[in-house]
């Protein structure tokens, strides 16, 4: 009686969890929409989640630029179809943060400027969403988030959970480039600060920005010689300022792993 | 339900069929863009209505970082096909299939494409300004018929500037010489003032020093380059560079080492202890201190402990280094799975000159223990200028004194005998020993370089109980004054030769 009783418990856990919705969507579903990493990393799980944030800055830009364009992938599930369709977005606002403003520090996702083209072309399943970051004056002393996320339409509804919104940290400071990520952090160059930065471009002469870390990487051994060479300066500094290391704006010492 | 299944047995009780293909050689050499494949197979199987298709393809050996690629050459019974392919090695591959059974019978075959450069004896010599290099072809036997005087600067158009140090050869460094990132057989050439990466297939040079690191070096010179485990080394101006081959890397030297934490300044000796299997072991003549780097990473430098019963410690010990290098090189068995090193150096005393020591050098990852034997003023090592340790083979030291003699000293016991002089006015510029065990290549070299009104000889003698015998097997003659020799083939690799003074 009681192994009958143990076979219905293990059927009924069966029957409630069997129901469960499954949360990825068929490629033939009704055209949905969601955000993914670039086209060439579609396949690498382990990409899924990239891209989720891009943080900006003007810092490194002339005085004369006054606007930049950052670019999201996003793609359309659920087969490609005859004809443009259009995708929409929409400002979330962020509780306890600096939220970037429409028309000062981005162009809002209204502006046509923009939304002509939140646009899935036909016989395509994906493109490049731009939004255009301004340089406002604020952005020297702040930080603004802007996250957004797709709003369903009459051509499109929504992909999976978590793949719906994006994030963009702008500001006109020096701040983290997204490349300096947890691996660069734990392997090469440790825990980011703005003085740290500060002194690896002062050191090096170079950016040390998005593109300057990817192509270290790239290149063989470039990252070793960026590692040894820091390293050597920071000691230089530190012998040339006995007692008075370098301490970064944490209020600790800066070091580099 | 199971007498449902459909019986899938094979009752076909034939035997295997067999293809058999004569006419292939085991191996081919050819020149590239010179010599052709010419072959004839003839083809056979047990099969008597055998129709056969045929694939002629090729593929390059020794790549790293991508999948060798079987490049297609024909669908032809014969082949007869210019070899156009880069000089290193290659497998040829030939595929017959009868198209009745489908069955195939793959033939491979080495194939070592070469160049005129790609064999014979390289002679690194300077004319007290400048440096070249000489080759000397051997296309029958060790012994060279021809000679190619100056070739660096003559493909280059300009010498090496410095006098020559050091002659090393690498088939794991990395350049795009084949338009493709991947291994190239280099010479690398050291002089006191530069230094030049070359591809032994067309001797053109791929860096120098003006381009060989991510930076541009503050100083140019002197400069040694050699091979470590899993990593090249450059010593410039008395610090040290690595390539760490184990890594992606695009043939081009990193940062300057630190010597420790305080990025205290060091000046490396020109003597290094270093193999493919361990540790580089390097001595640093401001601090009178050892160092080791291990696989060619880090930032720093690596003290050396020192071990118990040694008779000094590896650091502090106001010593000058006026030689040393490895003998041996021992696997240690599970659980420790690494080599260790033994080696020998002279050493001078910073505070007292007179006093001079010969000590056998064990190492071990970290550690090093030194045995001391002093030397008096009736040692002939203790006038000794040119000094070489043979790799391999017995213990002992060659060393040249008073210009133009050679003089062995058995470590074991350290008798000293005069082993060579050289005809009067001769004056010795290097000796080296070299062995080499390629069919119809093979020696095993004692090599006595001298210098006379501006032009070179390095004889080189048989090795027999460790001692000279005869007269010289091998003489090469030039211009210049010669620093360094290496044998070089497409059998070489850089595994074959220990590089050290």
């Amino acid at each position: 009686m009681r192994k009958l009783l143990y076979i219905l418990l293990v059927i009924a856990v069966a029957a409630v969890t069997s129901c469960k919705q499954d949360q990825y969507y068929l490629f033939n579903d009704v055209g949905r929409v969601q955000f993914g990493p670039e086209p060439n990393r579609i396949y690498t799980t382990s990409y899924d989640l990239a891209d989720t944030l891009k943080p900006y800055t003007f810092y490194y830009e002339d005085p004369s630029v006054v606007q930049d364009t950052i670019f999201f992938d996003i793609y359309a599930i659920g087969g490609t179809k005859d004809a443009d369709r259009t995708f929409s977005l929409e400002q979330e606002q962020i509780p306890n943060a600096v939220n970037a403003v429409a028309g000062t520090h981005y162009v809002g996702f209204g502006d046509q400027k923009v939304n002509k083209f939140y646009v899935i072309k036909k016989g395509t399943v994906h493109t490049r969403v731009p939004i255009i970051v301004l340089r406002d004056a604020s952005l020297k002393n702040s930080t603004p988030k802007l996250k957004f996320r797709i709003v369903a339409n009459a051509d499109f509804q929504l992909g999976e959970q978590n793949k719906l919104w994006r994030k963009i940290e702008i500001t006109d400071r020096l701040s983290q480039p997204a490349q300096w990520n947890a691996s660069f952090t734990q392997y090469y160059f440790g825990k980011y600060s703005v003085v740290k930065h500060s002194f690896l471009i002062n050191s090096s002469g170079e950016k040390w920005d998005n593109d300057f870390i990817t192509n270290m990487y790239a290149v063989g051994g470039l990252l070793s010689y960026y590692q040894l060479t820091m390293k050597t300066a920071l000691i230089n500094y530190n012998n040339a300022h006995p007692g008075a290391p370098l301490v970064d704006e944490f209020g600790e010492v800066v070091v580099f792993p | 339900m199971s007498s449902c299944k459909k019986d899938q047995s094979n009752y076909d009780y034939k035997d295997h069929e067999k293809i058999t293909v004569t006419g292939i050689e085991s191996s081919y050499t050819l020149i590239s863009e010179l010599e052709s494949l010419n072959l004839k197979p003839e083809v056979t199987s047990t099969d008597p209505n055998a129709n056969f298709e045929y694939l002629w393809g090729i593929y390059e050996t020794n790549v790293q970082g991508s999948v060798p690629v079987l490049d297609t050459l024909a669908k032809t019974k014969n082949l007869n096909y210019l070899i156009k392919q880069a000089a290193k090695g290659w497998v040829l591959v030939y595929r017959v299939t009868n198209k009745n059974t489908g069955y195939s019978q793959y033939i491979n075959v080495p194939v070592n494409v070469v160049t005129e450069f790609t064999r014979g004896w390289y002679v690194a010599k300077d004319d007290g300004t400048d440096t070249d290099l000489d080759l000397f072809l051997t296309p029958t036997s060790i012994v060279p018929t021809g000679k190619r005087e100056n070739v660096y600067s003559s493909i280059n158009g300009s010498k090496l500037p410095g006098q020559a140090n050091l002659l090393s050869f690498l088939t794991g460094y990395k350049s795009t010489v084949t338009g493709v990132l991947g291994n190239t057989r280099t010479l690398a050439l050291s002089t006191d003032k530069d230094m030049a990466t070359v591809n032994v297939n067309t001797l053109k040079k791929i860096y120098t020093l003006d381009n060989i690191m991510f930076d541009t070096p503050p100083v140019k010179g002197p400069c040694y380059t050699f091979l470590g485990s899993g990593a090249y080394y450059l010593i410039n101006g008395g610090n040290i560079h690595s390539i760490v081959n184990n890594s992606p890397n695009i043939g081009k030297f990193g940062g300057r080492f630190l010597r420790d934490a305080s990025n205290n300044p060091y000046q490396l000796s020109k003597y290094f202890m270093s193999n493919n299997s361990g540790n580089a072991y390097l001595y640093d003549e401001t601090s009178s201190s050892f160092f080791a780097i291990g696989s060619g990473y880090g930032t720093a430098l690596s003290s050396i402990s020192d071990v118990t019963g040694t008779a000094m410690s590896a650091t502090n010990t106001n010593q000058k280094v006026l030689f040393m290098g490895i003998k041996s090189a021992t696997y240690l068995p599970s659980p420790a799975l690494r080599y260790t090193f033994a080696g020998c150096a002279v050493f001078q005393d910073k505070t007292n000159p007179s006093n001079k020591t010969v000590s056998h050098v064990e190492m071990d990852l970290f550690t090093m223990k030194f045995t001391n034997t002093s030397l008096t003023s009736a040692d002939k090592l203790y006038n000794a200028a040119h000094i070489t340790m043979p790799f391999g083979q017995e213990n002992i030291l060659y060393f040249s004194i008073g210009g133009n003699q050679v003089w062995s000293r058995n470590l074991s016991n350290n008798f000293e005998k005069l082993e060579y002089t050289v005809p009067a006015g001769e004056e010795i510029t290097f000796i080296r020993h070299k062995n080499g065990t390629e069919v119809n290549y093979a020696y095993n070299y004692i090599m006595v370089g001298s210098k006379i009104n501006g032009t070179y000889k390095i004889r080189m003698f048989n090795k027999s109980s460790g001692s000279i015998t005869g007269n010289p097997i091998v003489t090469l003659e030039g211009t210049g004054a010669a620093k360094d020799v290496l044998y070089i083939s497409p059998s070489v690799s850089e595994f074959t030769h220990n590089i050290q003074w």
